[in-house]
């Protein structure tokens, strides 16, 4: 596998809006700025460029920059430049009530006797209600984000001028101290909407030109489609046009004359106004004061325009370089897809040079249907199944809308899977919050897990595991990593590509509005702080109802074989899909960017391009499939509209309203973005942190204080049951969920008839990273590595979200560095290929970075899932063994975190060959059906291993501890596994083990309804030290309300 | 003979109908996929609403699936006699379309819960239930966002007077349902509705029982009786 794949994939990730991680710095002309106040940034010594900091004036300029912070101001000034906006209109514009509002009511929704709202519903306050999208109602109405009434400040929604309020607009008022969504507010007047398209919103009198538009496209849609196709004269997309597969653009008058306020071009040579001899159609298409359209043309005559390339994150020298590429100055179309094609989180600058290592560095294995380099890895799990995961983050959004942030960070992961041709068959998540007592954590917990919860509920997709963990370093940068699964038949793969010209592309899903624009790079780079409450329209909203439509579609569309390649749409939204498809296709694609169905019917073609409304996807499809495509989306209500087709002519380009305003190379944007190589250096308190050993810190010693120890951790947030989080998923739908949270991993069935199926788990610790980033990225894959085995499975293949705070910051890269070696190194090492992956940057308030965080998913196989192995003690009399080493190991551990708050010294040694032999020990135990239960030792050691599987067979035990007893209960040693032996099994485990060299140590026998603890006096006899009743281990580790629930 | 045929019907957005068509057929019936839009019951001997979020429930849940073309065929067959069993969602689309009396509101904590629920079955005799005994306890998961059952205290004291109420919460009452009701059923005990999940609970490797398998059981052996 070449490191070319791991590089594409690292574009590709973007699209699905997982992805959407908000890996990029400031978009808005320079850190600083976009964090209002100082931020993280360090000019380290940047040797490949500089930011570029002279335009910083622009950005501060309030004429241009109405907005402090948003990519929605960036446009804004590409907007001045071409037309000084009517600057009395904006406060309105961005004001409750103004801003792109769903059509409630357009139509009287089948409401009947009953259906009227019931008081007691809409009425129930509190957070944490339903997860709804705060839409008003009806149902696939493509949410609108919300816009804060602090107006002014917090984008203008571009030429919304003229519509009016349509509707109860939810807006979110003021502060957003709730977590979850308000709920929903008292049912509107207006009757709920039958499912169908989305609703429009547009300017009354576009209405009336678009409703003539319609009658000529109608036939070709299958449904209602979103008035908004402004380009009736062209040739209906979707018939072949001649040679090419559309005809000659009708030469519209992009520069046509508004009747409104003239926008005045900028400096520099114009093609002058409208020509009037040229068809008028264009003209009444354009709003009355809408700017004129940035052109091809115009760009060429107007090379020295000055262009806000800052302001949306690009440096100097990749602005130049776009000049380069294209030998004119970008139209301002072209930059907006340049800018997101190259931020950080789409074209990886900063890690590629690492993650290289993924592909140079992945083992030898033929499990790999398809590796990186697409949407997601595929891996080979026999029988002609084949199985494609992926874990990606929605950090920063989850932060400033918990519930939105979060459902749609699901939603995106799982389109991924999706586009790979597959079923989604389950989610994962791994959670990290701040302290689980402080207040914003129960402002951020409950809506992250709602939202979680709220969408992939409503996907169908069961919850199968996952980790929440506390530390104070993510108070205000909480973690929010998503995993999917899907499975499919070998047959069936798909890619991402877009071969064959004359090949439709089909934009279906969702239609386009003002979600997240510019959210690919304002969240991304941003730091928290007070200014976060402006960025709030940035996060995308969900429809997780469409989503469920698209699955469903999908697959009766990869039934009927009717796709050639397939995109989903998340960060970066059309420019992803588009250059994407095309570079990876026969490398031309011509679009017709005013085709794509929009909510918003006042969105510019900049905005079109980089709007990251969810649901959408993106097919490239044969001519002679496409009417049997889109009657299937038609059989599930879903939107599908041919924006395009495939060409050979080695460009991309797009036109709108007839004119040309982007011809470039695809490849340029999706393959060959900036490459950085960053310098990086140990931090600077690495050495104290190290030196600084728990050796210090006083251990309890008598019985009571083992036995209030062992209740303390227990009962502590990391370890303490995770009942109120996970019992809001799903986990048994679709009925093939063999094991779930809390076992050590989700176990899947695949197959009905052969038992096939695959383990899941997904594991973190950014402590031990912390203290050692190459270790505890190991760490990290051991664990998961480990926790997969123990239900008997056999680990095959790896995904990764990795989260870090500031690549500039060359402390934080080189914790990067070293966590992406070390993973790669234990990879090849366990034989587990890496198949995919997520690069999560800028997690850091201020220049604090959260400890380096390294989510590690391990996907393992099951060849019959009747034999999987669970935690739980749930049979009498079974003999206990330790499988595995204990040493004394206590730097990162929950002990020291817990009981002192302590992180120094160095994490648990890593013995990679150690968990190869206990992995085959217990792969083989559980297919020799020898073990009654299983559970790895980690976080918390022995002890907590007994808590979880005593509770989780409500049997207790019988243990003689090996060796000290503070040791042997808390220590974090790896590689060990305590297990539960089948009575008669006894011989069999101890040459197993001893064929793979794996320690084994008798602990004990369960039974009985407490954990009793002894340990061996200086006779070497057993004496008790202390008994826990299992009722009060379940008070103290299940039944204690959690500080930051919020019920 | 012929297996007894058991319709499921797919809403947009329905979820668990794989999960009931599994059900069915290992309590040996047929199943037959049934589209909401479509006005064809297709001959089936039995229908089941399966759970989910119909339309995303973004209105009332249940409130326009019971709208569905094919509604109009399961309200006039189950009038008729029709065995009907309404699983979650499909629970709150019998309400909504009046083959049930009541409603389902959000949850007293307002979260989704997913939980193995100990249940009391109170009724044996309805056309879904023969195969258990009144007062037996069962372990079902229930996961739902809007399964608190409501009625007006007439039709609470007629549903009790009556015997309608055919499964109860025991040990805990997940949601808040008044009379920690779990499932009821119409006068002629043809129509049942149940928040729980009994599709979950048929096979010991998936589900927390397989105490669910009886509500299919009992359907199959009344239709081949029949």
């Amino acid at each position: 596998m070449s490191d070319e794949r791991w590089t594409n994939d690292d574009q590709r990730a973007p699209e699905g809006s997982g992805m959407t991680e908000r890996d990029e710095r400031v978009p808005g002309g320079g850190p600083e700025d976009a964090a209002g106040g100082p931020g993280p940034q360090q000019d380290t010594g940047e040797p490949t460029f500089e930011w570029f900091a002279d335009l910083k004036s622009d950005a501060d300029d309030p004429e241009l920059q109405p907005v402090s912070n948003s990519v929605t101001a960036a446009f804004e000034a590409i907007v001045e430049e071409d037309a000084p906006r009517d600057e009395a209109a904006e406060p309105g514009a961005a004001g409750p009530g103004t801003g792109p509002l769903p059509a409630v009511g357009a139509e009287p929704g089948p409401v009947g006797p009953g259906a009227g709202p019931l008081p007691a519903v809409g009425a129930e306050p509190g957070p944490g209600v339903a997860p709804q999208p705060p839409v008003p109602q009806g149902p696939p109405t493509g949410p609108q984000p919300v816009v804060p009434p602090e107006g002014a400040g917090t984008g203008p929604q571009p030429v919304v001028q003229e519509g009016p309020p349509t509707g109860p607009q939810p807006a979110v008022t003021g502060a957003f101290p709730a977590a979850p969504q308000p709920p929903v507010p008292p049912q509107p007047a207006v009757p709920p909407q039958p499912p169908g398209p989305p609703p429009v919103v547009m300017s009354p009198d576009a209405a009336e030109v678009f409703a003539k538009a319609l009658a000529a496209e109608r036939q070709q849609s299958p449904e209602p489609p979103a008035p908004d196709h402004p380009v009736p004269d062209h040739p209906v997309p979707g018939e072949p046009a001649g040679p090419g597969p559309f005809a000659e653009p009708a030469p519209a008058a992009g520069a046509a004359e508004p009747t409104g306020p003239q926008p005045v071009p900028q400096p520099g040579p114009q093609p002058g106004p409208a020509d009037p001899a040229r068809p008028k159609l264009a003209t009444e298409m354009t709003p009355p004061d809408e700017p004129v359209t940035d052109t091809v043309e115009i760009a060429a005559a107007t090379p020295d325009r000055p262009q806000p390339y800052a302001e949306l994150g690009m440096k100097e020298e990749e602005y130049r370089r776009v000049r380069e590429i294209l030998g004119r100055r970008p139209t301002s179309a072209e930059l907006a897809i340049y800018s997101v094609m190259w931020s950080e989180h789409c074209s990886y600058k900063s890690s590629k040079v690492h993650l290289r290592q993924f592909g140079e560095k992945a083992p030898e294995t033929d499990a790999l249907l398809v590796g990186m380099g697409e949407n997601a890895g595929v891996v080979d799990i026999g029988r002609g199944w084949a199985v494609t995961f992926k874990v990606e983050s929605h950090n920063h959004p989850s932060y400033v809308e918990p519930y939105q942030g979060a459902a749609t960070g699901v939603g995106g992961i799982v389109r991924d899977i999706m586009s790979m041709g597959a079923r989604p068959v389950a989610v994962m998540d791994s959670l990290r919050f701040g302290p689980a007592d402080a207040p914003d954590t129960q402002r951020v917990l409950p809506g992250v897990v709602a939202g979680i919860g709220g969408y992939g509920n409503s996907l169908g997709l069961p919850n199968i595991g996952g980790e929440t963990v506390f530390d104070p370093c993510y108070a205000q940068n909480p973690l929010v990593n998503a995993l999917c699964v899907g499975v499919m038949r070998h047959e069936d793969i798909k890619r991402a590509v877009a071969p064959g010209p004359g090949n439709r592309v089909i934009l279906f899903g969702a239609g386009t509005g003002p979600d997240g624009i510019g959210g690919a790079s304002v969240l991304a780079s941003a730091t928290f702080d007070e200014e976060s409450q402006a960025k709030r329209p940035s996060v995308q909203v969900g429809d997780p109802f469409m989503e469920k439509l698209l699955i469903e579609c999908c697959q009766e569309l990869f039934r009927e074989d009717l796709v050639v390649g397939i995109q989903d749409l998340g960060a970066a939204g059309v420019s992803c899909a588009t250059t994407e498809l095309a570079a990876a296709g026969t490398g031309g694609m011509h679009i017709e960017l005013d085709s794509v169905p929009l909510r918003d019917a006042t969105l510019r073609p900049e905005e079109i391009l980089m709007s990251e409304s969810q649901e959408r996807m993106m097919a490239v499809v044969e001519p002679a499939k496409v009417d049997r495509f889109l009657e299937i989306c038609a059989k599930w209500e879903i939107p599908a509209t041919v924006i395009g087709a495939v060409t050979d002519t080695g460009r991309l380009v797009m036109t709108w309203r007839g004119e040309k305003i982007v011809d470039i190379p695809p490849g340029t944007a999706a393959d060959e973005g900036p490459v950085y190589h960053r310098p990086y250096e140990p931090p600077a308190d690495l050495a104290a942190l190290q030196s600084d050993t728990p050796g210090r810190l006083t251990r309890p010693t008598t019985a009571d204080e083992l036995r209030r120890t062992v209740l303390w951790l227990a009962g502590s947030p990391n370890l303490a049951s995770k009942t109120w989080v996970t019992s809001q998923y799903d986990r048994y739908v679709l009925g093939n969920t063999v094991l779930a949270m809390p076992e050590d991993a989700g176990v899947l069935r695949v197959d009905d008839e052969s038992g096939l199926g695959i383990a899941l788990s997904l594991d973190g610790n950014g402590r031990y990273t912390r203290l050692d980033p190459y270790s505890g990225a190991q760490l990290a894959l051991s664990e998961a590595y480990r926790n997969v085995a123990a239900t008997g499975a056999r680990p095959l293949a790896v995904t990764n979200c990795l989260n870090f705070g500031s690549p500039e910051d060359p402390g934080v890269m080189w914790q990067f560095a070293r966590a992406v070696e070390g993973l790669a190194d234990a990879c090849r090492y366990l034989g587990t290929p890496v198949t995919g992956g997520n690069v999560s940057f800028y997690n850091q308030t201020g220049t604090t970075p959260i400890n380096p965080t390294p989510v590690v998913g391990v996907l393992g196989v099951h060849d019959d899932v009747r034999r999987r192995v669970g935690i739980a003690f749930s049979s009498e009399g079974a003999t206990l063994a330790l499988l595995g080493q204990t040493r004394e190991e206590f730097g990162g551990s929950e002990w020291a975190h817990v009981v002192y708050g302590h992180l120094g010294g160095l994490p648990p040694k890593v013995d990679l060959p150690a968990e190869v032999a206990l992995a085959s020990v217990l792969v083989a135990a559980a297919r020799e059906g020898l073990l009654a239960a299983a559970h790895d030792l980690s976080d918390g050691g022995l002890s907590q291993a007994l808590v979880e599987s005593c509770l989780r067979g409500g049997l207790g035990a019988q243990i003689t501890l090996p060796g000290d007893p503070f040791v042997s209960l808390f220590s974090e040693s790896v590689a060990r596994a305590v297990v539960a032996v089948r009575p008669g099994s006894e011989g069999r485990l101890a040459a197993l083990c001893e064929a793979a060299g794996v320690p084994v140590t008798q602990l004990g026998v369960t039974g009985g309804d407490a954990l009793h603890i002894s340990a061996r006096g200086a006779d070497g006899q057993p004496q008790e030290l202390f008994s826990i009743p299992l009722a009060e281990l379940r008070e103290t580790h299940e039944h204690i309300v959690p500080s930051y629930a919020n019920d | 003979m012929d297996a007894a045929r058991v319709g499921v019907i797919t809403f947009p957005g329905s979820l668990d109908d794989r999960d009931a068509a599994r059900a069915i057929r290992l309590a040996g019936a047929e199943p037959v996929a049934l589209w909401h839009a479509d006005h064809d019951l297709r001959g089936v001997d039995a229908v089941v609403l399966p759970g989910g979020f119909s339309y995303g429930d973004y209105l009332r849940a249940g409130a326009i699936a019971r709208f569905a073309p094919l509604m109009t065929e399961v309200v006039d067959a189950a009038k008729g006699g029709l065995p009907v069993l309404g699983i979650c969602n499909g629970f709150q689309v019998l309400c909504e379309s009046h083959l049930l009396p009541g409603a389902l509101l959000p949850n007293a904590g307002l979260h989704f819960v997913c939980r193995d629920q100990r249940l009391r079955i109170d009724n044996a005799d309805t056309a879904w239930t023969t195969e258990y005994r009144v007062g037996q306890e069962v372990v079902i998961p229930v996961k739902n966002r809007d399964g608190r059952y409501t009625a007006d205290e007439r039709t609470l004291a007629e549903l009790e007077d009556t015997g309608r109420v055919v499964a109860r919460y025991v040990d805990l009452n997940p949601n808040g349902s008044l009379g920690d009701i779990a499932g009821i059923c119409n006068e002629a005990g043809n129509v049942v509705g149940l928040m729980p999940h009994p599709e979950h609970a048929v096979e010991s490797l998936t589900g927390p029982s397989t105490d669910g398998l009886g509500f299919f059981t009992s359907i199959v052996k009344r239709l081949v009786n029949a």
